[in-house]
């Protein structure tokens, strides 16, 4: 494989992205080819210094935890009031009369 | 809701710190981001996967944030601790050099790197949060990295000798 091509393949190789066979193959020209071994280095020297440099960004969990209770907050401002327990009969049937339990 | 928050706050956070530069903005923002979510949650009709819609208002309120104008307050440099002072101070200048750079870089080159190779995240989270294919987002990390790599030879060569620059790598 040339170099051009090796180039291309360069990134996913430091990504580890490449299948065994095309990363055995890159890891051999690696070796023959001062030139492609310098960019390799090269770019993996830049993420290193890149990471040396900026820190991954984590929330504190004193954050987490006010804004979890300020959306619980806030999702129970909309959450309606359970209805009224009903207890016992409240319906009536609209035809019955007092006089009608006397067979009148 | 929670779910949704527990699920996706650190991702939230980390995409507003690196777009905002200020942890303090960052929080409010992400805090925002959350309850514009709940509220708008009855309108969302599943046009989009729910992480690009969540990032989508982060990205606006970012947007928003940075057109106000502010005061820029310096975060304390973090870069871990040596304890001899001359590699201290040459840790520093490098790190100094390579947050030049990066600030240098357009935005979706920047962003790529600082969530790709510094957050390590997934290439498909990445693609989703900035809306673009994989493949598409992989070739925009490959230039970025390379972009960062030649800018930061440049700035090696501005202050080195030319016989010193072959140290640099």
């Amino acid at each position: 494989m040339r170099c051009g091509e090796i180039g291309m393949l360069l990134h996913p190789y430091l990504d580890g992205e490449l299948t065994e066979d095309l990363e055995a193959v890159v890891s051999r020209h690696l070796l023959r080819c001062s030139a492609c071994a310098h960019e390799a280095h090269s770019l993996e020297q830049t993420r290193a210094m890149l990471r040396s440099a900026v820190e991954q960004a984590e929330p504190s969990d004193a954050f987490v935890e006010r804004t979890s209770a300020r959306l619980r907050d806030r999702l129970s401002q909309h959450i309606r009031p359970a209805p009224r327990q009903i207890v016992g009969r409240q319906w009536t049937l609209p035809f019955t009369r007092d006089d009608q339990a006397s067979g009148e | 809701m929670n779910t949704l928050f527990v699920l996706h706050v650190d991702r939230v956070f980390a995409y507003a710190r690196h777009l905002l530069g200020s942890r303090e903005d960052a929080e409010e923002v992400t805090s925002e981001a959350f309850l514009r979510a709940f509220e708008k949650a009855a309108a969302f009709r599943g046009e989009c996967p729910l992480r690009g819609w969540l990032f989508g208002i982060t990205r606006n309120l970012c947007m928003d944030r940075l057109r106000q104008p502010r005061l820029l307050l310096l975060e304390p440099d973090e870069v871990a601790q040596q304890s001899d002072l001359g590699a201290q101070a040459a840790a520093m200048e490098a790190a100094a050099a390579v947050r030049g750079v990066l600030a240098s870089l357009d935005e979706p080159q920047k962003m790529v790197l600082l969530l790709c190779d510094v957050e390590q995240w997934d290439a498909r989270e990445v693609a989703a949060v900035l809306g673009k294919s994989v493949s598409a987002t992989k070739s925009l990390l490959y230039r970025a990295r390379r972009t960062m790599k030649s800018r930061l030879t440049e700035a090696w060569a501005d202050t080195e000798p030319e016989e010193n620059l072959d140290a640099l790598w």
